[in-house]
This record gives C-alpha cells, structure tokens and sequence, in this order.
C-alpha cells in the first residue's frame, strides 16, 4: 500500500478537479436549488470516460483502478455531490455487477453502451418494507414463456428519472417453488416499465431520484444477471463496491466543506482580526483536517484490497461508516464555523451539510455498517 | 511530417503562495502542481495542427521529478512522446537560463522541428520571456501571443491580437509561437488518455550531462537576474471628509478626485464640468 499518492493518482484527481471546478461548480447551488439534472455536463462527462471508469477497454471503458475511481467521485463530490451520486452509482452499483456476474452476451449487449454513457445505469433493490432488510423485496418476477413478468414498486431509486438500464431484484420461484431474490436487466423502453414522480429530498436534490414502477413488465429471459436465485449473493457483493463509491463520495463532501470553512476562516474579521486567528477555529479545522485525512487513508486501503483481488468487504464497510460520519462531523463544523451565514442557501456550506446526511443512511445504513463489521470481527478466531 | 515541439511548465494550482524569504522563490511544495493554463492552450493548438496537417508532438519540460506530472498530461491530451530536463543543478534558472537550456534540450532531441510552441505567459511568475529568449536561443522567426496558427508549405500564418489590433505575420518554419489564451480552448484528457500515458514510455529525462552542457557552460549560462526583494504589495484605504456647502464641497470632490473616478469609469468628467460652468 502506498501512503503517498503515485503521480497517476495525482493526475486524476488534478485532472477531474479542474473539470469540477470549471463546469461544475459554477451551476452545483442553482441545480440544486432548482432540482435540474445537468445533462449538458453529463454529455461532456460521457466522453471523458465518467461513465466507465473501471470498465475494461475492450468495452470502451478506461479500465482505471478502485484507487483513481474513488478519486474521480471524490473530486467531483467536493464540488458537486449530486454528481458524483449519478456517477458513482452508475460505475459502482449498476456497472460493476455486469463486470462481475453477467454473461458474455450481456456485457457484449450492455458494457458499450453503458461505459460511454450512452445508457445511464441504476440499481434497484429498495422498496417501501424493503430498506435494511433487502430479503423482505415484494416485487415479483413470474415467468411466462420465454419471458419473466416483473410486478411491483421500487423506491428511492438514484438516477431512476434517467436510467436507461436498471438491475432490478425481485422474487422468483425456484424449480422446488421456493422464494429467493433475482436480478433482472431492465431496459427503461421495456412496456410496464414506469417512472415516479421525482422525490423532493433533503440534499443531492439535482439526482433524479425517484420510484420505479413495474406493471406486467416483461423481461426477455435472457436478461436473468447471474443465476435464479443469485439475488441475495449479487447484491450484497454489489453493495460491497458501491459502499466505496459512497465512501468516496462523502469524503469529497466533507473535504469540500473544510476548504470553504477555512477559505471563510481567513476573510472573516471579528474582534478586529481573522477568526482563523482564534483557537476555537483552529481546534476545529484541526479535527477536521485530521478527520478527513484518516478516512481517506481507511478508503484508499479498501480500494487496494479490491485491486489486490482481497476480500475487501469489512473495510468498505469501516471506509463507509467512517468517511459518511466524518463527512457529517466536518460539514456541521463547517456550518457552525460559517456562524449564521452558514445557515444560507446563499453560502456553499449549507448544501454540504444537506447532502453530508445521507451518505450516513444509503447504501447500508452506519447501524448495518457496524452490523457487517461486528460479524467479520467477530468471526475471526484470531485478531 | 511537421515536427512540432510543446514547452510547458508546471505551476502552482493556487493563486497565492506564500514564497521562501531567503530566496525570495516560491514556496512550490506547498501546493499541488498543474499545467501552466497558457500551456494548455499551446497544447492544443499542437493537437488541432496535427489534426489538420499531420505532425508529431513533443512535450518538454524543465523542473524537478513530479514536473512529469505535466508531462503525463501532455501525453494524455495526446503528445506523441515526452522529454523531461530534471537536473538540481539547474535548479532556480531564470528566464535566460531556462531558455538556453531549453534549446539545447530541443536542438539534441527533436532535432530538425518546424515548430516550437509555447504559452504566452505563465500563471506563476508572468514574465513572458521565455518564449521570445528560446526563439533568440534557436535563431528562429517568432511571434508572440497568437490566436490562430495555420500552415502552407513552409510558411506558417500567424494571427495574433496586440495593442487592440488583429494583425496577420507569416513566416517560414522553423518558427518559435507563443499562444495567448484567447482561442484555442484546451480539451480534457479522458480517464483512457490518461490510463494510456502511464503506460506510455515515451518519457524522456534528461540532465545537464546527457544535454552536453558542461560546468563551465552552466556557469556562463547561468541566470543573470537575481530576486531582491519580494512583497505584497498593500492598499490602504483612507477616510476623507469634505465639509462645507453642498456645491462648495461637490466642486472641491470633483477637483480633487475627477481624475481618478474617470480613471475607474473610463471616461472623462473634466469636459462636463467645463460645459456645466
């Protein structure tokens, strides 16, 4: 592992950085007070790779490690969170599970479109009795024919007012007439297949999340991703990577939060003087930079073991928690360090501190985090 | 095929630096490197140039080890290959030095190029200078802060922008050009471009040795200017009050300031007052 960045990683970050800053951060407050999914950025974005991160070349992707890929969400997260939701969902939670489970003719079919963004990719498995307890999924998929007939509501779905392709899991019935969970591939022009409207959420307001709706949907049986019955492997293994694009993702929001606290922290005159010149702000940009520079130490450790080919899912576990906490912490301090005006849709810092919330509840709640950590820890004889 | 070679430089990300006091040189470690903007728009006239024409690129630069950076992205923007001029002893060149060195690097590894392209200016120290003295270095036809480049033949059209008058020179490559940031606007390097630059290896590094610079060389090359003092410089703001009656004191106002309120609103006022009396 490397406690330095190599200047590849430099240069992806410099690189994505500059793109964030230029494009993104002149629009990040009005699309997020106006709830407007930028789709003039995302066409620059498609050719630029966003939208492939880690798919291979072969598949028209720049095949980037885990370490580069969380650098990518980081940077445009710092600027822009809602973004890098649309972007790490799509590579890590959408994507990745055709990397790792589909067959030849489905990644030949999809990882094209998919990896030039030419098709926006989600992952459904929420539902309204469905959250942290992903086996409770009502949806239903009955074969008929040659077909699977998917019936049911999924909500709180990322990218679900754009997507193109989503991986829907619902309950099929194995030979034996027992229920498990499937995945299906779900193209959006698919009959039955029906959009909600967009939810009205707290922060990362210019994603389109919304519900998806399935009525007599009928899916080609050759959409099945993996086999009948794969869906509680699937997505748990999905979830492991997506819980680094999260990671990722709140780390960018609490870094960003901190610049501007600090950038506030030298302008700001009270008592005559900078308030960066007293302790009280000190101490806290002190906990903040320490905060952030240990998740993305946590991070960037996961990412390695993914790359290593590792079992990695306990540390995206801690990455997730800590980085969602810090991400928390640090845009709350921020706020407070913004005094009042902190408390303005006028001031960045107040949008960072609304799209900080959730990354401490998607993807796993921090209360499920902890409940996977607990389990590896406490299924090691040795530790 | 035209051979076209790319200066760039490396400069801070940030605007403001803090800078050593014993040197009076910046503080570069501080702060994350990037391409020189001007640069970039250098590179990309490069990449339209060979889009057009057909050419090969060559990126140099002159800094420490994580100069490559810049290197890098030059191959990821889509520079053919990549030489970088690393040497300690070359460390805190000016102007004149970084352009002598600069020449010889180009006259040893891209021997026999059309055209050398630079940015106008950098972000960092703003001299200009490079480009012009490299130009004097190479004995080469050149002209500063162009907008547009094109190529007939031998000859290469410039159209640049200089005093709020467009003009047109032409001149026969070899040709030195700096590239002002009005047109040419850099492209982004994809995330392939940039996975394919590290597999590249087309990355040269040279030192004073290898470039056939000898001590004594350096020595009469060495920089001729010398930083003396550094400081920011400060505006300090004054409170004046005028008293007296209301058209005694807007003409004492007036008198007083009427230079400097034209000078902001860019007209000026003098002839009002004339007219009004």
């Amino acid at each position: 592992m490397q406690y330095n960045p190599c200047v590849k990683h430099k240069l992806i970050r410099a690189s994505t950085r500059s793109f964030a800053e230029a494009e993104l951060a002149p629009i990040a407050a009005e699309i997020d007070q106006q709830r407007i999914f930028p789709r003039e950025i995302i066409e620059k974005m498609r050719e630029l790779n966003y939208f492939g991160l880690q798919t291979p070349k072969a598949y028209g992707g720049a095949e980037l490690d885990s370490v580069s890929s969380a650098i990518v969400v980081e940077e445009l997260s710092r600027v822009c969170a809602a973004v890098g939701l649309c972007v790490t969902v799509h590579n890590g939670v959408a994507v990745y599970p055709f990397l790792r489970f589909a067959s030849a003719r489905q990644k030949d079919i999809y990882l094209p479109e998919l990896a030039s963004g030419n098709a926006i990719g989600a992952f459904s498995l929420t539902e309204a009795n469905a959250g942290s307890d992903a086996g409770s999924v009502e949806t239903t998929a009955r074969k008929q024919g040659s077909n699977y007939i998917l019936n049911g509501t999924k909500i709180f779905v990322t990218n679900g007012g754009v997507c193109d392709v989503a991986l829907i899991f619902a309950l099929t019935s194995s030979p034996e007439h027992k229920l498990q969970s499937s995945v299906f591939i779900v193209e959006s022009k698919y009959p039955g297949f029906l959009r909600g409207e967009r939810e009205d959420l707290c922060g990362m307001r210019a994603n389109p999340v919304s519900s998806l709706f399935f009525e007599d949907c009928s899916v080609p049986e050759e959409n099945l991703l993996g086999k009948l019955g794969d869906g509680m492997k699937i997505g748990l293994a999905t979830l492991d990577n997506g819980r680094l694009g999260v990671a990722a993702q709140a780390l960018g929001i609490a870094q960003g939060a901190m610049e501007t606290a600090v950038k506030y922290a030298r302008e700001r005159q009270q008592f005559k003087k900078p308030i960066a010149s007293l302790q009280t702000i000190q101490n806290y940009i002190a906990d903040m930079a320490t905060e952030i520079m240990a998740a993305r130490l946590l991070l960037y450790r996961a990412c390695d073991l993914k790359d290593a080919g590792m079992p990695f899912g306990c540390e995206a576990s801690m990455a997730k928690l800590y980085c969602s906490s810090v991400a928390s912490r640090v845009s709350s301090l921020a706020v407070q360090i913004h005094g009042g005006y902190g408390y303005s849709k006028e001031y960045d810092v107040e949008r960072y501190f609304r799209d900080a919330r959730v990354t401490e509840i998607y993807e796993g709640t921090s209360e499920i985090q902890r409940m996977v950590i607990a389990r590896a820890i406490l299924s090691q004889s040795i530790l | 095929m035209l051979k076209i070679v790319v200066c760039m430089k490396q400069v801070p990300m940030v605007t403001e630096l803090p800078w050593d006091e014993e040197t009076g040189t910046l503080r570069r470690d501080l702060a994350a490197g990037m391409m020189n903007p001007a640069c970039k728009h250098a590179m990309e006239a490069a990449l339209q140039l060979r889009e057009k024409y057909g050419a090969s690129i060559t990126a140099i630069t002159m800094g420490p080890p994580a100069a490559e950076e810049v290197l890098r992205e030059a191959l990821a923007m889509g520079a053919d290959r990549a030489v970088l001029i690393c040497d300690a002893a070359l460390a805190g060149s000016d102007t004149y030095a970084t352009s002598y060195i600069l020449a010889r690097a180009i006259q040893k590894e891209i021997p026999g190029c059309d055209l050398v392209l630079c940015g106008a200016y950098t972000s960092d120290s703003e001299t200009a200078q490079v480009g012009p003295q490299l130009a004097e270095e190479l004995k080469v036809p050149s002209a500063a802060y162009a907008e547009h480049l094109e190529i007939s033949g031998r000859t290469l059209r410039v159209r640049r922008l200089v005093d709020n008058f467009r003009e047109t020179l032409e001149m026969e490559c070899p040709a030195l050009i700096t590239v002002s940031m009005e047109r040419y606007d850099p492209r982004y390097a994809s995330f392939a471009g940039l996975n394919e630059a590290f597999a590249k290896t087309d990355l040269a590094v040279v030192d004073a040795k290898g470039l056939g610079i000898t001590a004594v060389q350096l020595e009469a090359c060495g920089s001729r200017t010398r930083v003396r003092r550094v400081f920011v410089r400060s505006a300090q703001k004054r409170n004046v009050v005028i008293t007296g009656a209301a058209a005694n004191a807007a003409a004492e106002f007036l008198d007083k300031y009427q230079r400097k309120i034209s000078a902001v609103i860019g007209k000026s006022i003098e002839t009002k007052k004339q007219a009004q009396s």
